[in-house]
């Protein structure tokens, strides 16, 4: 392989391992519990802007030629770790005002404004993250031990996805398969009824949005050591969308559905539209616009032709169970 | 004494809808090992007045103790905890869990339902849910559903429904059931079915309280009535005491 082509599939398989994460903590909130949190992306972002502020030098580096909070040149893995706690820390205050009193289609109309909201306060604010501009210059993990311009590094980041990547799945798998999961499920299948065998439909859901802002923090934290910049354009709330259009397409409520959606949507649909656009074809612009178009289709596709996506939620059979045949020959 | 009198006392309960006085300064009592009837005409107010013991609606006014203890401003999970369990008039099985995930997971005391458990991995909860696997299929076996089990829920009958909400509430083991007519929608073999179990799970000494419109059943299943109309309590006793009272056989027994 060639350095460029080493490079673009190093490049491609952090991404997928930002995207898997990201859709593995989607689909708890969304496809196992039912959340429909429409302000994902949010949370990704104040893990990157964490990760960021906490790698840093101070602002006054550089000839300050950005302005943004905190700077404190904190070695690996601390910025991750902090990343992903700043997205569960965020979830707590979201969650107790919006998952407890309003009603499910509220809350995700409440999220999208939350979304939004957001956005428009840290592009507005200029001096506690650089504003539109946004922050530049992140140094990449360890990049004071080894040199992050050589092929080598571009392993070495792929590696350290590849660690958050199992994190995440590990979390996620025992979450799904156990007891508590099936809690969550019922609770998405019929809310006043898991309320009414002992439920507390608050608790789960903030315990679910919670884990499921850490791990959304994660992934914000990875990638932003990788791309090294973070600006309010790469966190708009149609990012979100696409994160739904995965875990739609994949499969809800299994995370083999999660990771599948990862793959098919935002890195291979991505990818093709990528090199549609290198065809030249229409006037500049028409392809990305398409996209958007695309995304929009490929979710209402799905949800009418195959609502359980790729991948559906597999039924549990338990140890034991009678095998209908069984059955029928005792009768 | 908790042990003995009335499992639960409901004292002039009021329960309001913008003005509208959906239950009037109820006041019951539900004795011990037996099925209490809840009639009346159609909108008596009787399911409301089941929805504000089971506390999945919110008391106007009143107070509610059950087996000793107030629970008027619980939450419908604490209650459910505390063993006063309520089925829905309307299926509410969960759709997408098989039949036997339903009862799962409305069992208390399972290790691997909480976050910190899930976390734990299987190894902590895996002797929980073996147990409850174990108590789950002998419901299904006493309620002829063992062959269902790996279904969804959702694309079972009306009948098999019902009677999945009714294991699904044993099993959480409840002292008081509360039941929103148990029938309706039913074929009639299954009423029968359902009587029979009833019948059985009251021999066993479990208490219902139960919301229902076909008299017969009532006069069949019931120990003793309860007659509510326009928000009100206008009479109790046997069924057959009822129907010697011309007030209440005016008001409901009669067309």
């Amino acid at each position: 392989m060639t350095n460029a082509q080493v490079y673009y599939a190093t490049n491609l398989l952090v991404y997928a391992g930002v995207d898997i994460i990201a859709c593995l903590a989607l689909n708890l909130q969304f496809g196992l519990s039912g959340i429909v949190n429409f302000s994902f992306i949010v949370f990704q972002a104040v893990g990157a802007y964490t990760a960021a502020v906490l790698s840093m030098p101070p602002d006054s580096a550089n000839g300050a030629f950005q302005t943004y909070v905190g700077g404190l040149q904190l070695p690996f893995p601390i910025p991750w770790i902090g990343g992903a706690i700043a997205g569960g820390l965020l979830a707590i205050p979201v969650g107790l005002v919006v998952l407890r009193r309003l009603r499910p289609d509220y809350q995700a109309i409440a999220l999208l404004v939350l979304s939004v909201i957001a956005n428009t306060v840290i592009t507005n604010a200029v001096p506690l993250l650089n504003g539109a501009a946004g922050i530049a210059l992140v140094p990449p993990p360890l990049s004071d031990q080894f040199d992050p311009n050589t092929i080598n590094y571009q392993y070495f980041f792929v590696g350290l996805t590849a660690i958050g990547v199992v994190l995440a799945a590990l979390v996620a798998s025992r979450i799904v398969n156990s007891p508590y999961g099936r809690s969550l499920r019922a609770m998405r299948e019929h809310e006043i009824a898991a309320t009414a065998i002992g439920k507390n439909p608050v608790q789960l859901k903030m315990t679910v949005f919670i884990v499921g802002g850490l791990i959304a923090g994660l992934s914000g934290a990875i990638l932003v050591g990788f791309i090294q910049v973070w600006a309010p354009s790469v966190w708009l709330y149609p990012e979100t969308i696409i994160l739904f259009a995965a875990i739609i397409v994949g499969g809800r409520g299994n995370n083999i559905g999660a990771i599948l959606g990862a793959l098919l949507v935002p890195v291979g649909f991505e990818e093709v539209t990528r090199l549609l656009v290198k065809l030249n074809i229409g006037p500049p612009g028409l392809i990305p616009a398409l996209e958007w178009v695309a995304i929009g289709l490929l979710i209402i596709g799905f949800l009418w032709f195959r609502p359980d996506g790729v991948r559906p939620e597999a039924r549990r059979v338990f140890e034991g169970a009678p095998i209908p045949e069984d059955v029928a020959n005792a009768g | 004494m908790p042990a003995e009198g009335p499992i639960l006392v409901a004292t002039d309960i009021h329960r309001h809808f913008e003005g509208m006085r959906a239950v009037d300064g109820v006041s019951i009592e539900v004795p011990r090992g037996q099925i209490t009837g809840l009639i009346g005409p159609n909108g008596a107010g009787k399911s409301t007045f089941l929805a504000v013991i089971a506390g999945t609606l919110p008391t106007s006014s009143g107070t509610i103790v059950f087996d000793g203890e107030t629970i008027t401003h619980l939450p419908a999970y604490a209650r459910a905890r505390r063993g006063l369990v309520r089925t829905f008039q309307l299926p509410s099985e969960f759709a997408r869990l098989t039949v036997l995930e339903n009862l799962l997971v409305a069992a208390p005391h399972n290790r691997g339902d909480s976050l910190f458990g899930a976390l734990m991995g299987k190894g902590y909860w895996i002797k929980d849910e073996r147990r409850l696997v174990e108590q789950a299929r002998g419901l299904l076996k006493r309620f002829g559903m063992t062959a269902k089990e790996s279904d969804y829920a959702g694309t079972m009958s009306g009948g098999q429904k019902r009677l999945i909400e009714i294991m699904r509430a044993l099993m959480l083991g409840p002292r008081l059931l509360l039941l929103d007519e148990p029938m309706s929608g039913v074929h009639p073999s299954v009423v029968q079915e359902i009587q029979y179990y009833l019948q059985d799970l009251r021999r066993e000494g479990l208490t219902i309280l139960m919301v229902e419109h076909e008299l017969h059943m009532v006069e069949r299943l019931c120990d003793s009535v309860i007659v509510m109309a326009q928000g009100k309590v206008i009479g109790s006793g046997t069924m057959a005491s009822l129907r010697k009272q011309r007030e209440i056989v005016d008001a409901y027994l009669v067309g």
